[in-house]
């Protein structure tokens, strides 16, 4: 067959060979990523499914018990609290950080574009900086004895209010909600920032024409014109809440008494501080599970909203 | 559907003052926002105006400006640590990891964009799973693996996976840039008889330098603050990222506040300047990055 298209080169086996061409070229400039990435993400999140059915500590040898440590983590109230704080984190994004986002984007798209460029640099700090050092500088803003929230309220002569704020238990997980949106609000406005300056001109001047006030703008003309990019957004906005780590471990390491514990911090003291690696390849594993059943789910829902509109 | 959001951004931006006169609701917004913006930044002021206090000064007030421009606690930061030593790790970390992933994602994206073989909507689906499932999941599993490779506690080690992660997002913008690429150049060298790896040398990848660029900055700044991977994958501290490194100098210097204050700025300027000099490619990446 490939030696035949060599000599008879009329028009369907061209097309033939070329699509066998297409595809061994793209096989070849595919290859190096592909590789990298079957051997160094699909193949371990596959093998953590595997390595869920052993028990070991880290070093040394695996002991087989089968299904016990899936039967374990349905009943563990750890993993499923851990899990709420996730979802409490993605909620708090949704409305905090996308919501927030949205409005702080139009008003500096539409209200003050004056100071559009250098509001956008100051909102965009947080995001380049690593997560380590905001998480070391807020738990100096939330320190009790030195930090700068209790310093303001002392000067401000809220004594009555200075706090332990990441050692208590009532207000840990609530300071690290805060950090969080202080820390990613800038990208957010960004996107949606990049977004509404596509819209075109001629429909928010049809509107002011007819007298419509900012905010009817914002819900009438704003906010459906990029709702593609909103979803997208959301989207993101719900998988980074799914990937936090750095932050939280560095501001409470999941405590006081896992008041602030998620997944990630729960996996890491699981495997890599109580050296229960067996156990630890089946939260990963199950929350690979859940990731991606909770995506389906997502994905599924916004077409739906996106078809309706 | 992505579009060439990389390019796009900025040349929409300064277009209009159609805004008219200042209201009064105007300047509430403005005000508002305004008073939002200081508290999303005054912590870094506050980091940085408080690492030119003595430590006295600071425990004495904690929001008092210094008295006096004092940068002992800078000279403590890095002679009395090993800052120095972690940057350099995350240096070649950094420059190495990004390499590889510009060259691989390059490759990857332009094959998606050029060829359409059936097989290629399963790979776009695998990168896309790939892309939304948290990193920590395959910790324990990537531990098994360096350590019967011989690589863990080795930066090359640390390299692998780190490349391997960042990838698809890397693809996928470039996938974009690469939709964009006008198809009768590629035929011409195609009638001309060039080869196909010889017509991407030639006109894909230097029409993709902007674009490539601009996933080299991005990638920088996602590689060079990663936590998790050097965390787990390196205990000897020789051989420490800055980021791991800077909780290791936290514990050492626990009580010296404008010490620990200088210490994370500096290691958050590196960022930071970068930051300030490619901001366009920093959010060309982080705007195409995020549409997915």
């Amino acid at each position: 067959m490939e030696t035949q298209t060599h000599f008879r080169p009329a028009l369907k086996p061209v097309g033939q060979a070329r699509r066998r061409r297409d595809s061994r070229s793209a096989l070849i400039l595919l290859a190096p990523a592909l590789i990298l990435v079957t051997i160094w993400v699909v193949f371990p999140i596959l093998y953590a499914g595997f390595l869920a059915l052993f028990t070991w500590d880290g070093a040394g040898t695996r002991q087989w018990i089968g299904l016990t440590n899936y039967s374990r983590i349905i009943t563990d109230n750890i993993f499923w609290h851990s899990l709420a704080n996730n979802l409490w984190i993605a909620l708090v994004a949704l409305v905090f950080q996308v919501f927030i986002g949205l409005i702080i984007a139009y008003c500096l798209v539409r209200i003050i574009p004056q100071v559009k460029r250098l509001y956008l640099f100051f909102y965009m700090v947080p995001v380049v900086i690593s997560e380590i050092c905001i998480g070391l500088l807020w738990s100096f803003v939330y320190n009790p004895s030195f930090g700068l929230l209790n310093g303001v309220l002392k000067a401000l002569g809220m004594e009555f209010l200075t706090h332990g704020w990441l050692g208590d238990r009532q207000t840990a997980f609530i300071a690290v909600l805060i950090t969080l949106c202080m820390t990613y609000l800038g990208l957010y406005v960004l996107l949606f920032v990049s977004a509404m300056q596509n819209i075109s001109e001629d429909m928010f001047e049809a509107a002011k024409l007819d007298g419509c006030s900012n905010i009817r703008m914002f819900f009438s003309i704003a906010v459906p014109s990029i709702s593609d990019s909103i979803q997208s957004t959301a989207l993101l906005a719900i998988i980074t809440s799914f990937k936090t780590f750095s932050l939280i471990w560095i501001l409470t390491g999941g405590g006081p008494n896992q008041a602030t514990e998620v997944v990630s911090t729960y996996l890491y003291k699981t495997g890599f501080l109580s050296f229960d690696s067996g156990y630890a390849a089946t939260i990963g594993f199950t929350q690979m599970v859940l990731t991606a059943l909770a995506g389906l789910v997502v994905m599924r829902a916004l077409r739906r909203i996106g078809g309706t509109r | 559907m992505i579009g060439s959001a990389v390019v796009r951004h900025d040349r929409r931006a300064n277009r209009h003052s159609i805004t008219g006169p200042w209201t009064i609701g105007r300047v509430l917004v403005l005000v508002l926002i305004t008073a939002h913006v200081l508290a999303v930044i005054f912590p870094f002021v506050w980091m940085l105006y408080s690492s030119l206090k003595t430590q006295r000064e600071f425990i004495s007030n904690v929001w008092s400006l210094p008295s006096s421009l004092n940068l002992d606690a800078y000279r403590t930061a890095t002679l009395g640590g090993d800052l120095l030593g972690y940057a350099t790790n995350s240096a070649i970390v950094t420059v190495s990891s990004v390499l590889a992933i510009v060259l691989a994602s390059t490759a990857a994206g332009y094959a998606l964009a050029i060829y359409r073989p059936r097989w290629v909507p399963a790979v776009e689906v695998g990168l896309l799973m790939a892309m939304a499932i948290p990193a920590y999941v395959a910790l324990v599993p990537l531990v098994i693996m360096l350590r019967s490779a011989g690589l863990l506690d080795s930066l090359f080690g640390l390299i692998l996976p780190t490349v391997a992660f960042n990838i698809p997002v890397s693809v996928f913008i470039l996938r974009a840039h690469f939709a964009t690429l006008p198809v009768d150049l590629l035929e011409a060298a195609r009638i001309d008889g060039a080869g196909e790896l010889r017509i991407f040398a030639r006109i894909g990848i230097p029409l993709a330098v902007p674009a490539m660029f601009t996933i080299a900055i991005i990638n920088i700044v996602w590689v060079w603050n990663d936590f998790l991977f050097p965390l787990v994958f390196i205990n000897s501290p020789t051989k420490q990222t800055l980021a791991v490194g800077l909780t290791q100098f936290q514990g050492e210097h626990v009580t010296q506040y404008p010490v620990l204050m200088a210490a994370i700025t500096l290691a958050a300027l590196f960022t930071f300047l970068l930051y300030t000099i490619f901001q366009r490619q920093v959010v060309g990446g982080l705007t195409s990055g995020a549409v997915k």
